[in-house]
């Protein structure tokens, strides 16, 4: 059953349209990557779904209502999150308070939600009270994924969650990401640095241009010959 | 008397105009940081305050509510309870100014809500002149004698410590407001970063209303507190401290509202420092050095911004 369903979107910014009809598909409880060159309309395709940017053309579709064009506070009431690329925690704020501002739409006590997170995230356990401005690029990216699960959401958005990350921090975000999805969110992550994501993916997309390129198993990706040139570096 | 000797006494009433300058402060650092302008309409905004409990007492004395003085203070019930009143009042017509202006150019540039701020400035502090004139209007007629504090020679009245103890109160709350309630903690977020506010489900629109209702609340009591010291008021009364509390801002690092308590404190006393090497006069001149220091020394202030 599609979660998710981006259908031939058109979008960009101001008069620049960056993607020229894109489609794609996100079922419940999947993990999808959505890959391509910098500057393929990644970002945007986020953006736009997620009602920071509004489709001059097409439809989305969320659990079976059309959010096209539904604004961000809106969009995040249905059941998504989203984490930006950068720039996506409170730095001046505490891990604590970080997370409970990911709750702030909920007027019900959050507090079982909050601990399920930390389970998650052992390592912010230790650093409720800590600042989030002064801790590590890897933490900084576990504040930022557990702002957005906390309202327990149908479909999280990561936006290059391994960029500027070391190797072996990546592969930790990319395991918690496995583990996160093992508990019934389904996840769409844009990446330029494929790999890993794919690796762990059900389904992947490659954008290029603005437009639909390849499409796939995260497998058979990984193994097509043009993917692996063109876009996954040889 | 030597220049030395009077520096403790000038030290005193640097930190009754330092507590005026840092409420003010405060408020111009929330706004700056929340809702992303200077808004140069403050210091009117502290006039409209300061005049809107003039307005309330004179209506308070016709209604025979007493104002017998309380204890040592030169001012009584009525007094505060207008006050009070004229603080609640103002957080009103803040918020509805930005309703009816800024909320409808916040998608434009910072520059335009600036430059609409100095019309707001100028509207305020003529529709005050229109209604109560340009002559001062005295808030306290009586003379308050000043206590001497034994062993230090310092005087100070008692109305000045009503204005350092009512600084100090509202200091708290706003720290607490702003470090344990929900409200208070999603005004921090979105200082911290507005588009991911708005990502979280932060309600910004009420983010801004609500800051709007504190600075306002800060500028009622900041231009009332400065009534009480001056003992009069006139429409100018906000205008002429707002070079002292941008400067306040600057120095202690804009959009951080603690820095502006540090600013607050040091542009007062070295304002009031200055009277003793240089001309009263040139006070402002000192406060306008000082911020032009910082900026060159050190732009983000002293505490700079909190990340």
């Amino acid at each position: 059953m599609s979660l998710l369903t981006v259908n031939a979107v058109t979008s960009g910014y101001g008069d620049m349209e960056i993607l020229h009809g894109v489609s794609i598909e996100v079922g419940a409880g999947k993990i999808v990557t959505v890959i391509g060159p910098n500057g393929a309309g990644k970002s945007t395709l986020m953006k736009t779904i997620f009602g920071l940017l509004t489709p001059t053309a097409g439809q989305i579709t969320f659990a079976e209502k059309e959010i096209t064009g539904l604004s961000p506070d809106l969009v995040v009431r249905r059941g998504m999150a989203y984490v930006p690329q950068v720039e996506n925690i409170f730095p001046s704020l505490t891990v604590n308070e970080n997370l409970e501002m990911g709750a702030f739409i909920l007027t019900d006590d959050f507090s079982g939600q909050m601990e399920e997170i930390y389970q998650l995230f052992p390592i912010l356990n230790d650093r409720r009270k800590q600042r989030v401005g002064k801790m590590s690029g890897g933490e900084r990216q576990m504040v930022a994924m557990g702002r957005a699960l906390m309202l327990d959401p149908k479909l999280l958005m990561l936006d290059e969650p391994s960029a500027a990350l070391a190797p072996n921090l990546a592969a930790t975000i990319f395991e918690r990401i496995v583990a996160i999805n093992a508990s019934g969110v389904a996840i769409l992550i844009v990446e330029q640095n494929a790999k890993e994501s794919l690796k762990v993916s059900d389904r992947g997309y490659v954008l290029a241009s603005g437009r639909n390129r390849f499409e796939d198993t995260g497998e058979n990706l990984l193994a097509n010959q043009d993917v692996g040139q063109l876009y996954l570096g040889g | 008397m030597d220049i030395l000797s009077r520096i403790p006494q000038l030290l005193v009433y640097g930190v009754i105009s330092g507590s005026i300058l840092s409420l003010g402060g405060i408020g111009v650092s929330l706004i700056y940081s929340i809702i992303g302008f200077s808004n140069f309409a403050y210091g009117d905004m502290m006039a409209l305050g300061a005049y809107i409990a003039l307005g309330l007492f004179s209506l308070f004395v016709s209604w025979s509510i007493p104002n017998t003085p309380l204890g040592p203070l030169s001012f009584g019930f009525g007094f505060i309870l207008a006050a009070i009143f004229a603080i609640g009042l103002t957080a009103v017509a803040v918020v509805l100014i930005d309703r009816i202006l800024f909320n409808r150019l916040r998608s434009h540039s910072s520059v335009i809500l600036m430059m609409s701020s100095i019309g707001v400035a100028l509207a305020l502090r003529n529709i005050l002149q229109f209604f109560w004139g340009p002559q001062p209007h005295y808030y306290i007629e009586r003379i308050q004698i000043a206590t001497v504090i034994p062993g230090l020679g310092i005087r100070i009245k008692p109305d000045q410590v009503f204005i350092i103890l009512v600084t100090i109160v509202l200091v708290v709350l706003v720290h607490a407001f702003l470090k344990y309630t929900k409200m208070g903690k999603a005004m921090r977020a979105t200082a911290d970063n507005n588009a991911l506010a708005r990502v979280t489900g932060i309600n910004t629109d009420r983010v801004i209303v609500w800051t709007w209702v504190i600075g306002g609340a800060l500028a009622a009591t900041a231009g009332i507190l400065a009534g009480i010291e001056n003992k009069f008021i006139t429409p100018e009364l906000g205008w002429q401290m707002l070079l002292s509390i941008f400067a306040a801002v600057v120095l202690g690092g804009i959009g951080n509202p603690y820095g502006a308590i540090v600013g607050g404190m040091v542009i007062g006393i070295t304002e009031e420092v200055s009277t003793a090497f240089i001309p009263t006069g040139y006070k402002p001149a000192v406060a306008f050095i000082i911020m032009i220091l910082m900026l060159i020394v050190k732009p983000t202030g002293l505490l700079g911004k909190r990340r």
